[in-house]
């Protein structure tokens, strides 16, 4: 059967639907890097500050974080005064 | 059900890391047909991965991205990624039948122009392997940013199908439409490099790896040292502070009869060193100790690079670890035996970094079909005669590069790969006279 150039995923998910893990693990990112952001745009925080402020454990704070820094949605910012934790900020203060 | 596709080479090469690349390279330079067959997305193996190598401080991916780009272009080797050798068969001298298995990649390599535009349309968020689970990666992503091809590929467990990296792929290189592809390779000897494992630490519960977030694996630490580094300077995964006080834990999964590995793994005393040196060029404040049992320093230059590192203020103690132990602040508390003082003591420190051993990956053996490739008691491949033809197997014509011998440091891994490519060449020649 010939499948449309440029529309193949959908073809693919007719025949193969996708996990419930999968779904469930994209809504988790979404929610969180919204959190993260909305946090954010209320001033430059560091991980510990962003943990506190939201309720999610620290590491997995930095794990989002960074990875938000290499998705492009957040930049590094000064450190601290005891130069123990960074602040992250959004990038180009939101600007596309 | 449709044939499958027979292909017919001179060398079948298993492993597309430093080792077979370099064995793959050699042959096709004497003008033999090579197939290398490679399970991941890219060339280069770990190497690719690592920050810098030992005694000399040289970039890794400065010495191993030419080297894999001269691999990829040369016009006698043929390279299949996502790729098994799942039965070998040896029907004859000179004369071996593989069946290869291959995984869809969901990208046209060729059409690919690695823009990164499908990365960015990209909604999902998992973990990268490649940068040892310290940060997320897309499901529609190019491996690493050296990877060789730099192309894209599809994680279709993680995929939801959304289809937006296809709207977004300039060239329409994303077709969801691949299927597994399955081949019979005919070659007339076969080069297995398939490397190594690194120890999992979780098997040492007491040094609390995985329930301690600032106690991280020696391939973390590779990584945040690397110019390709996941975070944005070294911190603790724990909390993103910059850490001021590291240990190492040398010999994790190593000379241990208790976690079934009894032998050296050789290059940790080492890469330790090196990442101690690492540290005090990136975090000049940050005091380094390595917690050791012998300082094993054995090849050209390796003692005057530990009497270096010594000089510019790594601490060397001595000392086997009992156990680590999490404070509320996340630092950590190593308990161990001094052994020069014959005491047991305590230490704080805010992150640990376990020096993880050299395991075999010795799932190869289990394709050989009729003869079976025979593996000395570590699960590594058994060396014939290690002294007289270190990359002779059990079954002639089958030879063998690399860490898939045993544990070995790169310059080795280089002079293995060389090795096993000459004698390839005598066997291949025989055919001849």
């Amino acid at each position: 059967m010939e499948v449309e150039k440029g529309k193949t995923a959908k073809y693919r998910k007719e025949k193969n639907p996708v996990a419930k893990e999968v779904m469930e693990n994209l809504k988790n990112f979404t929610k969180t890097k919204k959190r993260l952001m909305d946090a954010l745009k209320e001033g430059d925080k560091t991980v510990p500050q962003l943990a506190e402020a939201l309720s999610i454990p620290a590491d997995e704070v930095l794990y989002q974080v960074m990875s938000l820094l290499k998705y492009g949605f957040v930049e590094t910012g000064d450190i601290d005064d005891m130069d123990e934790y960074f602040y992250y900020k959004i990038k180009d203060n939101g600007k596309d | 059900m449709s044939e499958k596709k027979i292909l017919e080479y001179d060398v079948l090469v298993v492993g597309g890391g430093i080792s077979g690349g370099e064995a793959a390279l050699n042959l096709a330079n004497l003008d033999y047909k090579v197939l290398v067959v490679e399970k991941d997305l890219s060339l280069g193996g770990k190497m690719i991965a690592l920050s810098k190598v030992f005694p000399t401080l040289d970039c890794a991916a400065c010495i191993t991205t030419p080297k894999v780009s001269e691999i990829s272009r040369h016009p006698n080797i043929t390279i299949m990624f996502s790729a098994e050798a799942k039965k070998i068969d040896k029907l004859g001298e000179h004369n071996f039948e593989a069946h290869v298995h291959q995984k869809p990649r969901y990208v046209n390599i060729d059409d690919c122009t690695a823009c990164q535009l499908c990365e960015k349309a990209c909604p999902v968020s998992v973990i990268d392997e490649y940068q040892q689970g310290l940060i997320g990666r897309k499901a529609a992503f190019i491996p690493f940013s050296i990877a060789s091809p730099r192309a894209a590929a599809i994680d279709i467990t993680n995929c939801t199908l959304c289809g937006a990296c296809e709207r977004a792929c300039p060239t329409g290189c994303i077709d969801f439409t691949q299927t597994d592809l399955d081949y019979v390779v005919k070659a007339k000897a076969v080069v297995v490099a398939t490397g190594f494992k690194l120890f999992d630490p979780l098997k040492i519960p007491r040094y609390g790896y995985g329930k301690y977030k600032n106690v991280i694996t020696s391939m973390q630490m590779e990584r945040q040292l690397a110019p390709t580094r996941p975070f944005n300077t070294i911190l603790r995964p724990g909390d993103g502070k910059m850490p001021d006080n590291i240990a190492y834990v040398l010999c994790t999964g190593s000379r241990d009869k208790s976690v079934g590995n009894p032998i050296c793994s050789q290059v940790c005393c080492m890469y330790s060193i090196k990442q101690g040196q690492l540290l005090m060029g990136s975090l000049p404040m940050a005091d380094v100790t390595i917690y050791y049992l012998h300082i094993r320093a054995f090849g050209k230059g390796f003692n005057e690079f530990y009497e270096q590192s010594k000089e510019m203020g790594v601490e060397f103690i001595k000392g086997k670890i009992g156990n680590i132990k999490e404070k509320e602040n996340g630092n950590l508390i190593l308990r161990y035996e001094d052994i020069e003082e014959g005491k047991v003591k305590e230490a704080e420190h805010d992150m640990v970094v376990l020096s993880v051993g050299v395991m075999s990956n010795s799932e190869i053996s289990d394709s050989f079909q009729g003869e079976s490739l025979v593996l000395d008691d570590y699960g590594f491949i058994h060396q014939n005669d290690i002294l007289a033809s270190p990359s002779e197997t059990n079954i002639d014509g089958v030879f063998v590069a690399g860490t898939a011998t045993g544990p070995m440091d790169i310059p080795d891994s280089i002079l293995s790969a060389g090795a096993a490519s000459a004698e390839t060449t005598s066997y291949l020649r025989r055919a001849v006279l």
